[in-house]
Protein backbone atom coordinates (compact mmCIF):
# COMPACT_ATOMS: atom_id res chain seq x y z
CA UNK A 1 0.00 0.00 0.00
CA UNK A 2 1.30 3.74 -0.47
CA UNK A 3 1.38 5.91 2.21
CA UNK A 4 0.84 9.11 -0.02
CA UNK A 5 -1.88 8.41 -2.74
CA UNK A 6 -4.58 5.53 -2.73
CA UNK A 7 -4.67 3.82 -6.02
CA UNK A 8 -7.86 5.68 -6.80
CA UNK A 9 -6.75 9.00 -5.33
CA UNK A 10 -3.16 8.57 -7.66
CA UNK A 11 -6.01 8.30 -10.49
CA UNK A 12 -7.69 11.59 -10.04
CA UNK A 13 -4.64 13.44 -9.56
CA UNK A 14 -3.23 12.11 -12.95
CA UNK A 15 -6.73 12.97 -14.64
CA UNK A 16 -6.51 16.24 -13.16
CA UNK A 17 -2.51 16.81 -14.47
CA UNK A 18 -3.33 15.75 -17.77
CA UNK A 19 -6.37 18.51 -17.59
CA UNK A 20 -4.13 21.22 -16.51
CA UNK A 21 -1.32 20.39 -18.96
CA UNK A 22 -4.12 20.55 -21.74
CA UNK A 23 -5.23 23.72 -20.58
CA UNK A 24 -2.00 24.97 -20.56
CA UNK A 25 -1.03 23.88 -24.48
CA UNK A 26 -4.53 23.89 -25.90
CA UNK A 27 -3.91 27.89 -26.46
CA UNK A 28 -0.52 27.16 -28.30
CA UNK A 29 -2.11 24.37 -29.83
CA UNK A 30 -5.24 26.83 -31.01
CA UNK A 31 -2.05 29.52 -32.50
CA UNK A 32 -0.91 26.91 -34.65
CA UNK A 33 -4.32 25.78 -35.95
CA UNK A 34 -4.92 29.38 -37.20
CA UNK A 35 -1.57 30.23 -38.10
CA UNK A 36 -2.70 27.78 -41.38
CA UNK A 37 -5.83 29.17 -41.43
CA UNK A 38 -6.99 30.78 -44.94
CA UNK A 39 -8.85 33.68 -43.49
CA UNK A 40 -7.69 37.35 -42.53
CA UNK A 41 -9.80 36.88 -38.98
CA UNK A 42 -8.93 34.01 -36.48
CA UNK A 43 -12.51 32.45 -35.66
CA UNK A 44 -14.12 29.16 -36.74
CA UNK A 45 -15.39 28.19 -38.81
CA UNK A 46 -11.38 27.15 -40.07
CA UNK A 47 -11.54 28.24 -44.03
CA UNK A 48 -8.85 26.13 -45.36
CA UNK A 49 -4.62 25.51 -45.51
CA UNK A 50 -2.32 28.09 -46.21
CA UNK A 51 1.20 29.10 -45.70
CA UNK A 52 0.87 32.62 -47.12
CA UNK A 53 0.98 33.87 -43.33
CA UNK A 54 4.48 32.53 -42.89
CA UNK A 55 5.30 34.31 -46.08
CA UNK A 56 4.01 37.46 -45.23
CA UNK A 57 5.89 37.56 -41.65
CA UNK A 58 8.87 36.52 -44.05
CA UNK A 59 8.78 39.19 -46.02
CA UNK A 60 7.71 41.51 -43.64
CA UNK A 61 11.27 43.91 -43.23
CA UNK A 62 9.86 45.57 -39.88
CA UNK A 63 9.44 42.49 -38.35
CA UNK A 64 12.81 41.28 -39.65
CA UNK A 65 14.35 44.50 -38.28
CA UNK A 66 12.66 44.26 -34.89
CA UNK A 67 13.89 40.44 -34.21
CA UNK A 68 17.03 41.16 -35.27
CA UNK A 69 17.59 44.41 -32.78
CA UNK A 70 16.31 41.83 -30.21
CA UNK A 71 18.64 39.26 -31.00
CA UNK A 72 21.55 41.89 -30.25
CA UNK A 73 20.37 43.24 -27.19
CA UNK A 74 19.88 39.56 -26.05
CA UNK A 75 23.16 38.50 -27.38
CA UNK A 76 25.41 41.85 -25.58
CA UNK A 77 23.52 42.21 -22.62
CA UNK A 78 23.22 38.19 -21.85
CA UNK A 79 26.99 38.10 -22.11
CA UNK A 80 27.61 40.83 -19.64
CA UNK A 81 25.18 39.24 -17.63
CA UNK A 82 26.83 35.99 -17.36
CA UNK A 83 30.43 37.54 -16.90
CA UNK A 84 28.98 39.37 -13.80
CA UNK A 85 27.58 36.63 -12.73
CA UNK A 86 30.45 34.60 -12.64
CA UNK A 87 32.52 37.04 -11.07
CA UNK A 88 29.45 37.32 -8.19
CA UNK A 89 28.70 33.21 -7.70
CA UNK A 90 32.32 32.81 -7.18
CA UNK A 91 32.56 35.19 -4.89
CA UNK A 92 29.52 34.10 -3.16
CA UNK A 93 30.22 30.48 -3.59
CA UNK A 94 34.31 30.50 -2.57
CA UNK A 95 34.76 32.75 -0.29
CA UNK A 96 33.87 34.48 3.16
CA UNK A 97 33.39 37.99 3.72
CA UNK A 98 32.01 40.59 6.04
CA UNK A 99 28.61 41.62 4.68
CA UNK A 100 27.49 38.55 2.38
CA UNK A 101 24.03 38.39 3.68
CA UNK A 102 23.08 42.05 2.57
CA UNK A 103 25.50 42.01 -0.65
CA UNK A 104 23.72 38.57 -1.73
CA UNK A 105 19.95 39.89 -1.23
CA UNK A 106 21.43 43.33 -3.35
CA UNK A 107 22.59 41.12 -5.76
CA UNK A 108 19.67 39.16 -6.04
CA UNK A 109 17.31 41.73 -5.44
CA UNK A 110 16.33 42.69 -9.12
CA UNK A 111 14.07 39.36 -9.09
CA UNK A 112 11.75 41.08 -6.47
CA UNK A 113 11.78 44.74 -8.31
CA UNK A 114 8.46 45.25 -10.09
CA UNK A 115 9.61 45.38 -13.54
CA UNK A 116 7.52 49.25 -13.97
CA UNK A 117 9.41 50.58 -10.98
CA UNK A 118 12.75 49.45 -12.44
CA UNK A 119 11.42 50.65 -15.80
CA UNK A 120 10.88 54.35 -14.58
CA UNK A 121 13.09 54.15 -12.55
CA UNK A 122 15.78 53.82 -15.34
CA UNK A 123 14.16 56.05 -17.64
CA UNK A 124 14.50 58.86 -14.69
CA UNK A 125 18.35 58.27 -14.42
CA UNK A 126 18.78 58.55 -17.95
CA UNK A 127 16.71 61.70 -18.22
CA UNK A 128 18.67 63.38 -15.12
CA UNK A 129 22.29 62.78 -16.59
CA UNK A 130 20.77 63.38 -20.35
CA UNK A 131 22.13 60.39 -21.75
CA UNK A 132 19.62 59.40 -25.22
CA UNK A 133 17.78 56.52 -24.93
CA UNK A 134 18.59 53.92 -27.79
CA UNK A 135 19.48 50.10 -28.04
CA UNK A 136 22.16 50.58 -25.45
CA UNK A 137 20.09 51.84 -22.51
CA UNK A 138 18.20 48.55 -22.98
CA UNK A 139 20.71 46.38 -22.76
CA UNK A 140 21.90 47.77 -19.85
CA UNK A 141 18.35 46.85 -18.01
CA UNK A 142 18.52 43.58 -19.24
CA UNK A 143 22.06 42.90 -17.82
CA UNK A 144 20.49 44.47 -14.41
CA UNK A 145 16.99 42.18 -14.76
CA UNK A 146 19.22 38.99 -15.91
CA UNK A 147 22.27 39.39 -13.41
CA UNK A 148 20.83 37.11 -10.46
CA UNK A 149 19.50 34.58 -12.92
CA UNK A 150 22.91 33.80 -13.80
CA UNK A 151 23.72 33.77 -10.23
CA UNK A 152 21.40 31.72 -9.38
CA UNK A 153 22.39 28.85 -12.30
CA UNK A 154 26.13 29.05 -11.33
CA UNK A 155 25.93 28.93 -7.67
CA UNK A 156 24.89 25.48 -7.20
CA UNK A 157 27.01 24.26 -9.95
CA UNK A 158 30.06 25.65 -8.24
CA UNK A 159 29.46 24.27 -4.96
CA UNK A 160 29.29 20.71 -6.31
CA UNK A 161 32.45 21.46 -7.90
CA UNK A 162 35.59 19.47 -6.31
CA UNK A 163 37.39 22.58 -5.11
CA UNK A 164 40.68 20.42 -4.56
CA UNK A 165 40.99 20.27 -8.23
CA UNK A 166 41.84 24.19 -8.40
CA UNK A 167 44.22 23.50 -4.96
CA UNK A 168 46.15 20.67 -7.43
CA UNK A 169 46.07 23.36 -9.93
CA UNK A 170 47.61 26.20 -7.92
CA UNK A 171 50.17 23.57 -5.95
CA UNK A 172 50.99 22.37 -9.43
CA UNK A 173 52.17 26.32 -9.80
CA UNK A 174 49.40 27.15 -12.05
CA UNK A 175 48.34 30.88 -11.71
CA UNK A 176 44.90 32.03 -10.44
CA UNK A 177 43.80 32.99 -14.31
CA UNK A 178 45.27 30.08 -16.03
CA UNK A 179 43.23 27.43 -13.05
CA UNK A 180 40.06 29.72 -14.14
CA UNK A 181 40.69 28.77 -17.69
CA UNK A 182 42.19 25.23 -17.59
CA UNK A 183 39.79 23.86 -14.64
CA UNK A 184 36.94 26.21 -12.97
CA UNK A 185 35.26 27.20 -16.60
CA UNK A 186 35.39 23.90 -18.54
CA UNK A 187 33.45 22.86 -15.12
CA UNK A 188 31.65 25.72 -14.85
CA UNK A 189 30.45 25.71 -18.68
CA UNK A 190 27.55 23.35 -18.55
CA UNK A 191 25.78 25.88 -15.88
CA UNK A 192 27.53 29.24 -17.98
CA UNK A 193 26.16 28.03 -21.06
CA UNK A 194 22.27 27.77 -19.30
CA UNK A 195 22.89 31.05 -17.84
CA UNK A 196 23.16 32.13 -21.28
CA UNK A 197 20.50 31.07 -22.60
CA UNK A 198 18.26 31.92 -19.25
CA UNK A 199 19.63 35.34 -20.00
CA UNK A 200 19.06 35.33 -23.53
CA UNK A 201 15.11 34.63 -23.87
CA UNK A 202 14.48 36.68 -20.99
CA UNK A 203 16.14 39.70 -22.49
CA UNK A 204 14.17 38.48 -26.05
CA UNK A 205 10.90 38.71 -24.41
CA UNK A 206 11.66 41.67 -22.14
CA UNK A 207 8.47 44.32 -22.55
CA UNK A 208 8.10 46.16 -19.17
CA UNK A 209 11.54 47.30 -18.56
CA UNK A 210 12.65 48.13 -22.13
CA UNK A 211 9.20 50.05 -22.94
CA UNK A 212 10.51 52.59 -20.65
CA UNK A 213 13.89 53.05 -22.11
CA UNK A 214 13.79 51.52 -25.35
CA UNK A 215 13.22 55.19 -27.27
CA UNK A 216 12.31 55.35 -30.85
CA UNK A 217 13.72 51.78 -31.31
CA UNK A 218 11.77 48.47 -31.89
CA UNK A 219 12.54 45.68 -30.26
CA UNK A 220 10.56 42.36 -30.94
CA UNK A 221 8.54 42.61 -27.96
CA UNK A 222 7.77 46.13 -28.46
CA UNK A 223 6.55 45.29 -32.24
CA UNK A 224 4.51 42.36 -31.00
CA UNK A 225 2.68 44.53 -27.89
CA UNK A 226 1.91 47.08 -30.58
CA UNK A 227 0.67 43.94 -33.07
CA UNK A 228 -1.66 42.59 -30.22
CA UNK A 229 -2.80 45.98 -28.79
CA UNK A 230 -3.95 47.17 -32.06
CA UNK A 231 -4.40 43.99 -34.26
CA UNK A 232 -4.50 44.72 -37.94
CA UNK A 233 -2.54 41.76 -39.46
CA UNK A 234 -3.44 38.87 -36.63
CA UNK A 235 -2.84 35.94 -38.64
CA UNK A 236 0.74 36.80 -39.45
CA UNK A 237 1.72 38.15 -35.99
CA UNK A 238 0.48 34.56 -35.20
CA UNK A 239 2.15 32.98 -37.58
CA UNK A 240 5.45 34.84 -36.30
CA UNK A 241 3.81 33.54 -32.51
CA UNK A 242 4.16 29.97 -33.52
CA UNK A 243 7.89 30.08 -35.06
CA UNK A 244 8.90 31.42 -31.50
CA UNK A 245 7.22 29.48 -29.34
CA UNK A 246 8.66 26.47 -31.28
CA UNK A 247 12.10 27.48 -31.27
CA UNK A 248 12.09 28.69 -27.76
CA UNK A 249 10.58 25.18 -26.76
CA UNK A 250 12.87 23.47 -28.81
CA UNK A 251 16.03 25.50 -27.09
CA UNK A 252 14.49 25.00 -23.43
CA UNK A 253 14.41 21.11 -23.94
CA UNK A 254 17.51 21.00 -25.84
CA UNK A 255 19.28 22.88 -23.20
CA UNK A 256 17.85 20.75 -20.61
CA UNK A 257 18.48 17.94 -22.00
CA UNK A 258 21.90 18.85 -22.73
CA UNK A 259 22.34 20.18 -19.22
CA UNK A 260 21.34 16.72 -17.60
CA UNK A 261 23.64 14.80 -20.08
CA UNK A 262 26.76 17.33 -19.51
CA UNK A 263 26.26 16.60 -15.83
CA UNK A 264 25.99 13.02 -16.26
CA UNK A 265 29.23 12.89 -18.18
CA UNK A 266 31.06 15.63 -15.81
CA UNK A 267 29.51 13.60 -12.11
CA UNK B 1 39.92 36.01 4.27
CA UNK B 2 38.56 33.50 2.34
CA UNK B 3 40.89 30.58 2.51
CA UNK B 4 40.28 28.10 4.62
CA UNK B 5 41.77 27.18 7.88
CA UNK B 6 42.81 23.60 7.94
CA UNK B 7 45.10 21.75 10.11
CA UNK B 8 48.44 22.39 7.90
CA UNK B 9 52.23 22.62 9.29
CA UNK B 10 52.83 26.55 9.18
CA UNK B 11 55.17 26.67 6.53
CA UNK B 12 52.39 25.07 4.08
CA UNK B 13 50.02 27.69 5.13
CA UNK B 14 52.27 30.49 4.51
CA UNK B 15 53.26 28.65 0.87
CA UNK B 16 49.44 28.49 -0.06
CA UNK B 17 48.67 32.63 0.93
CA UNK B 18 51.26 33.55 -0.47
CA UNK B 19 50.73 31.96 -3.78
CA UNK B 20 47.09 32.79 -3.73
CA UNK B 21 46.66 36.45 -2.12
CA UNK B 22 45.65 37.92 -5.69
CA UNK B 23 41.74 37.02 -6.45
CA UNK B 24 39.74 38.33 -3.42
CA UNK B 25 35.98 38.28 -2.83
CA UNK B 26 36.11 42.49 -3.19
CA UNK B 27 37.34 42.49 -6.41
CA UNK B 28 35.33 39.90 -7.81
CA UNK B 29 32.56 41.62 -6.77
CA UNK B 30 33.59 44.87 -7.43
CA UNK B 31 32.35 45.55 -11.05
CA UNK B 32 28.34 42.98 -10.49
CA UNK B 33 28.33 45.58 -7.46
CA UNK B 34 29.41 48.82 -9.02
CA UNK B 35 26.83 47.85 -11.74
CA UNK B 36 23.89 47.35 -9.54
CA UNK B 37 24.63 50.57 -7.38
CA UNK B 38 25.19 52.71 -10.71
CA UNK B 39 21.71 51.37 -12.41
CA UNK B 40 19.98 49.95 -10.02
CA UNK B 41 20.13 51.77 -6.37
CA UNK B 42 20.97 55.07 -8.13
CA UNK B 43 17.98 54.84 -10.35
CA UNK B 44 15.70 54.15 -7.50
CA UNK B 45 17.08 56.89 -5.30
CA UNK B 46 16.33 59.31 -8.14
CA UNK B 47 12.75 57.54 -7.78
CA UNK B 48 12.64 58.54 -4.64
CA UNK B 49 14.02 62.06 -5.10
CA UNK B 50 11.14 63.23 -7.83
CA UNK B 51 8.33 62.02 -5.01
CA UNK B 52 10.04 64.70 -2.76
CA UNK B 53 9.98 67.28 -5.87
CA UNK B 54 14.13 67.50 -5.28
CA UNK B 55 13.98 66.50 -8.94
CA UNK B 56 11.09 67.51 -11.21
CA UNK B 57 10.41 67.17 -14.93
CA UNK B 58 9.88 71.13 -15.12
CA UNK B 59 13.00 73.55 -15.07
CA UNK B 60 13.10 76.16 -12.25
CA UNK B 61 13.95 75.68 -8.27
CA UNK B 62 11.73 73.48 -6.01
CA UNK B 63 11.28 73.20 -2.63
CA UNK B 64 11.03 70.11 -0.93
CA UNK B 65 8.01 69.13 -0.68
CA UNK B 66 5.65 66.47 0.86
CA UNK B 67 2.60 67.87 -1.22
CA UNK B 68 2.78 64.50 -3.07
CA UNK B 69 2.51 62.02 -0.89
CA UNK B 70 0.28 64.19 1.18
CA UNK B 71 -2.39 64.44 -1.89
CA UNK B 72 -1.55 60.32 -2.18
CA UNK B 73 -2.58 59.49 1.30
CA UNK B 74 -5.90 61.30 1.62
CA UNK B 75 -7.50 61.49 -1.88
CA UNK B 76 -8.20 57.85 -1.70
CA UNK B 77 -8.40 57.43 -5.95
CA UNK B 78 -4.65 55.42 -6.18
CA UNK B 79 -5.08 53.68 -2.69
CA UNK B 80 -8.54 52.40 -3.84
CA UNK B 81 -6.67 51.24 -7.00
CA UNK B 82 -4.10 49.61 -5.50
CA UNK B 83 -6.22 48.03 -2.55
CA UNK B 84 -8.36 46.56 -5.83
CA UNK B 85 -5.37 45.61 -7.27
CA UNK B 86 -4.08 43.85 -4.05
CA UNK B 87 -7.80 41.39 -4.29
CA UNK B 88 -7.09 40.53 -8.02
CA UNK B 89 -3.20 39.55 -7.18
CA UNK B 90 -4.78 37.50 -3.90
CA UNK B 91 -7.40 35.98 -6.04
CA UNK B 92 -4.83 35.10 -9.01
CA UNK B 93 -2.31 33.82 -6.21
CA UNK B 94 -4.95 31.79 -4.83
CA UNK B 95 -6.22 30.08 -7.98
CA UNK B 96 -2.64 29.42 -9.17
CA UNK B 97 -1.59 27.84 -5.50
CA UNK B 98 -4.60 25.73 -5.40
CA UNK B 99 -4.26 24.47 -8.86
CA UNK B 100 -0.37 23.52 -8.80
CA UNK B 101 -0.72 22.13 -5.53
CA UNK B 102 -2.60 18.65 -6.58
CA UNK B 103 -0.11 18.94 -9.65
CA UNK B 104 3.15 19.09 -7.61
CA UNK B 105 2.05 16.60 -5.30
CA UNK B 106 1.43 13.65 -8.06
CA UNK B 107 4.54 14.93 -9.30
CA UNK B 108 6.61 14.18 -6.33
CA UNK B 109 4.58 11.32 -4.40
CA UNK B 110 2.75 9.21 -6.78
CA UNK B 111 6.14 7.35 -7.64
CA UNK B 112 5.70 8.19 -11.37
CA UNK B 113 9.32 7.44 -12.93
CA UNK B 114 9.59 9.94 -15.35
CA UNK B 115 8.64 13.11 -13.34
CA UNK B 116 11.17 14.68 -14.14
CA UNK B 117 10.10 14.74 -17.91
CA UNK B 118 6.79 15.43 -16.97
CA UNK B 119 8.45 18.89 -14.77
CA UNK B 120 9.78 19.83 -17.99
CA UNK B 121 6.69 19.39 -19.75
CA UNK B 122 4.46 21.84 -17.31
CA UNK B 123 7.60 23.84 -17.08
CA UNK B 124 8.54 24.42 -20.50
CA UNK B 125 5.05 27.33 -21.55
CA UNK B 126 6.31 29.04 -19.04
CA UNK B 127 9.73 29.59 -20.90
CA UNK B 128 8.16 30.63 -24.10
CA UNK B 129 7.10 34.26 -24.56
CA UNK B 130 5.08 35.87 -22.25
CA UNK B 131 3.34 38.45 -25.07
CA UNK B 132 2.52 35.78 -27.21
CA UNK B 133 0.78 33.86 -24.52
CA UNK B 134 -1.17 36.80 -23.70
CA UNK B 135 -1.50 37.28 -27.68
CA UNK B 136 -3.11 33.61 -27.23
CA UNK B 137 -5.71 34.43 -25.12
CA UNK B 138 -6.74 38.33 -27.00
CA UNK B 139 -7.39 35.21 -30.27
CA UNK B 140 -9.47 33.09 -28.32
CA UNK B 141 -11.48 35.31 -25.83
CA UNK B 142 -12.34 38.26 -28.41
CA UNK B 143 -15.98 38.63 -28.96
CA UNK B 144 -15.56 37.38 -32.22
CA UNK B 145 -12.69 35.48 -31.33
CA UNK B 146 -12.01 31.49 -31.50
CA UNK B 147 -14.18 30.53 -28.16
CA UNK B 148 -17.33 32.63 -29.18
CA UNK B 149 -17.18 31.87 -32.79
CA UNK B 150 -16.91 28.31 -31.83
CA UNK B 151 -20.09 28.21 -30.04
CA UNK B 152 -21.42 30.57 -33.31
CA UNK B 153 -20.57 27.98 -35.69
CA UNK B 154 -22.11 25.00 -33.66
CA UNK B 155 -25.00 26.85 -33.06
CA UNK B 156 -24.77 27.12 -29.43
CA UNK B 157 -25.33 30.55 -29.05
CA UNK B 158 -26.56 33.23 -31.70
CA UNK B 159 -24.09 35.18 -33.06
CA UNK B 160 -26.32 38.82 -31.63
CA UNK B 161 -25.40 36.99 -28.26
CA UNK B 162 -21.92 36.66 -27.88
CA UNK B 163 -20.00 36.24 -24.49
CA UNK B 164 -18.76 39.97 -24.16
CA UNK B 165 -17.48 39.81 -20.87
CA UNK B 166 -15.21 37.46 -21.70
CA UNK B 167 -12.11 39.82 -22.96
CA UNK B 168 -11.40 43.54 -21.55
CA UNK B 169 -11.88 42.41 -18.42
CA UNK B 170 -11.44 41.98 -14.95
CA UNK B 171 -11.74 37.83 -15.40
CA UNK B 172 -9.67 38.25 -18.39
CA UNK B 173 -6.98 39.73 -16.20
CA UNK B 174 -7.44 36.81 -13.99
CA UNK B 175 -7.25 34.36 -16.66
CA UNK B 176 -4.69 35.14 -18.37
CA UNK B 177 -1.92 35.75 -15.48
CA UNK B 178 -3.10 32.57 -13.81
CA UNK B 179 -2.36 30.69 -16.92
CA UNK B 180 0.87 32.72 -17.44
CA UNK B 181 2.23 31.59 -13.62
CA UNK B 182 0.56 28.12 -13.01
CA UNK B 183 3.78 26.14 -14.69
CA UNK B 184 6.22 28.08 -12.52
CA UNK B 185 4.92 28.09 -9.43
CA UNK B 186 4.29 24.40 -9.37
CA UNK B 187 8.03 24.03 -8.83
CA UNK B 188 8.46 25.71 -5.51
CA UNK B 189 6.05 23.47 -4.79
CA UNK B 190 7.26 20.38 -6.07
CA UNK B 191 10.88 21.01 -4.32
CA UNK B 192 9.38 21.54 -0.79
CA UNK B 193 7.19 17.50 -1.61
CA UNK B 194 10.13 16.19 -3.17
CA UNK B 195 12.32 16.30 0.14
CA UNK B 196 9.49 15.28 2.69
CA UNK B 197 10.61 12.04 4.18
CA UNK B 198 8.40 9.04 3.14
CA UNK B 199 9.41 7.43 6.47
CA UNK B 200 6.98 9.91 8.91
CA UNK B 201 4.08 8.55 6.30
CA UNK B 202 5.33 5.49 6.92
CA UNK B 203 5.31 5.60 10.58
CA UNK B 204 2.05 7.80 10.44
CA UNK B 205 0.47 5.09 9.01
CA UNK B 206 1.67 2.17 11.14
CA UNK B 207 0.19 3.41 13.84
CA UNK B 208 -2.97 3.72 12.44
CA UNK B 209 -3.73 7.22 10.86
CA UNK B 210 -5.63 7.30 7.79
CA UNK B 211 -4.02 9.19 4.47
CA UNK B 212 -6.22 11.85 5.29
CA UNK B 213 -4.81 12.48 8.83
CA UNK B 214 -1.37 12.07 7.71
CA UNK B 215 -2.00 14.38 5.04
CA UNK B 216 -3.42 16.86 7.47
CA UNK B 217 -0.66 16.25 9.78
CA UNK B 218 2.37 15.85 8.01
CA UNK B 219 2.54 16.33 4.50
CA UNK B 220 1.18 19.21 4.43
CA UNK B 221 2.27 21.54 7.52
CA UNK B 222 5.75 20.64 5.56
CA UNK B 223 4.59 21.77 2.49
CA UNK B 224 3.70 25.05 3.76
CA UNK B 225 7.60 26.75 3.13
CA UNK B 226 6.74 25.28 -0.75
CA UNK B 227 3.30 27.44 -0.69
CA UNK B 228 3.97 30.15 1.13
CA UNK B 229 6.83 30.75 -1.87
CA UNK B 230 5.01 29.94 -4.31
CA UNK B 231 1.67 31.93 -3.16
CA UNK B 232 4.61 35.16 -2.65
CA UNK B 233 6.25 34.56 -6.13
CA UNK B 234 3.20 34.92 -7.75
CA UNK B 235 1.44 37.81 -5.75
CA UNK B 236 4.66 39.99 -5.63
CA UNK B 237 5.11 40.48 -9.57
CA UNK B 238 1.00 40.20 -10.09
CA UNK B 239 1.25 43.69 -7.45
CA UNK B 240 2.97 45.46 -10.34
CA UNK B 241 1.46 43.96 -13.36
CA UNK B 242 0.58 46.42 -15.94
CA UNK B 243 1.26 44.73 -19.53
CA UNK B 244 -1.51 41.65 -19.05
CA UNK B 245 -3.98 44.52 -17.88
CA UNK B 246 -3.18 46.80 -20.62
CA UNK B 247 -4.12 43.78 -23.26
CA UNK B 248 -7.07 42.22 -21.80
CA UNK B 249 -8.21 44.06 -19.05
CA UNK B 250 -10.06 47.18 -20.81
CA UNK B 251 -11.43 49.88 -18.17
CA UNK B 252 -12.45 46.77 -15.42
CA UNK B 253 -8.94 45.27 -15.64
CA UNK B 254 -7.24 48.24 -14.82
CA UNK B 255 -4.31 47.95 -12.47
CA UNK B 256 -2.31 49.77 -10.03
CA UNK B 257 0.63 49.61 -12.43
CA UNK B 258 -0.95 50.85 -15.64
CA UNK B 259 -1.80 54.16 -13.12
CA UNK B 260 2.12 54.40 -12.60
CA UNK B 261 2.85 54.08 -16.54
CA UNK B 262 -0.22 56.23 -17.38
CA UNK B 263 1.39 59.44 -14.94
CA UNK B 264 4.64 58.76 -17.21
CA UNK B 265 3.87 57.85 -20.54
CA UNK B 266 0.85 59.79 -21.32
CA UNK B 267 0.64 63.42 -22.85
CA UNK B 268 0.08 64.87 -19.56
CA UNK B 269 3.12 63.73 -17.41
CA UNK B 270 3.01 63.65 -13.82
CA UNK B 271 6.32 61.87 -12.48
CA UNK B 272 5.98 63.75 -9.23
CA UNK B 273 2.87 61.89 -8.25
CA UNK B 274 3.78 58.60 -10.21
CA UNK B 275 7.26 58.69 -8.13
CA UNK B 276 5.24 58.66 -5.62
CA UNK B 277 3.17 55.97 -6.30
CA UNK B 278 6.23 53.88 -7.11
CA UNK B 279 7.79 54.42 -4.41
CA UNK B 280 4.89 52.99 -2.32
CA UNK B 281 4.51 49.94 -4.38
CA UNK B 282 8.32 49.01 -4.09
CA UNK B 283 8.16 49.91 -0.42
CA UNK B 284 5.28 47.23 0.21
CA UNK B 285 6.87 44.52 -1.92
CA UNK B 286 10.78 45.12 0.07
CA UNK B 287 8.36 44.82 3.37
CA UNK B 288 6.60 41.97 1.77
CA UNK B 289 9.45 40.20 0.68
CA UNK B 290 11.77 40.64 4.21
CA UNK B 291 9.06 39.76 6.29
CA UNK B 292 8.47 36.37 4.61
CA UNK B 293 12.11 36.82 3.33
CA UNK B 294 12.73 32.61 4.72
CA UNK B 295 10.58 31.48 2.37
CA UNK B 296 11.60 33.26 -0.43
CA UNK B 297 15.46 31.19 -0.44
CA UNK B 298 17.36 31.16 -4.10
CA UNK B 299 17.04 27.32 -3.66
CA UNK B 300 13.27 27.19 -3.69
CA UNK B 301 13.46 29.06 -7.27
CA UNK B 302 17.29 27.23 -8.36
CA UNK B 303 15.86 23.89 -7.86
CA UNK B 304 15.61 21.58 -11.29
Amino acid sequence: MDVALSRGGAWVLKAFFVLVVVFLYAPIVILVIFSFNNSNVPAFPLSGFTLHWYHEFLVNSDLRSALKTSAIIAAVSSAAAVLLGILAAIALVRHRFPGKGPVSALLLSPLVIPYVVFGLALLLLFHTIGLQRSIFTVMIGHIVITLPYTILVMMPRLQQMDVTLEEAAYDLGASRLRTFRSITLPLLLPAVVSAYLIAFTTSFDEYAVASFVVGTTVTFPIYLYSAVRFPTNLPQVIAVAVVVISISLLVVVGAEVGRRLAERRLG
Amino acid sequence: MATEVRAEEPAAQARRRRRRPDLTAPSLLGLPLAWLAVFFVVPIAIVAAYSFNAFSLYPGSHPLTLQAWHDFLHSGVYLRLFWKSVKMSLIVSTIVVALAYPIAYYLALSGTKRKYVLLLLLIAPFLTSYLLRVLAWKVILGDNGVLNSFFFWTGLRSPDHPFSQLLYSRFAVVLVLAYIWLPFVALPIFVSLESLDRRLLEAASDLGASRLQSFRRITLPLSLPGIFAAFLFVFIPTLGEFVTPSLVGGASGYMYGNQIVDLFQTGFPDWETGSVLAIFLLGVVTLLTLVFSRFLQPKQVAAG
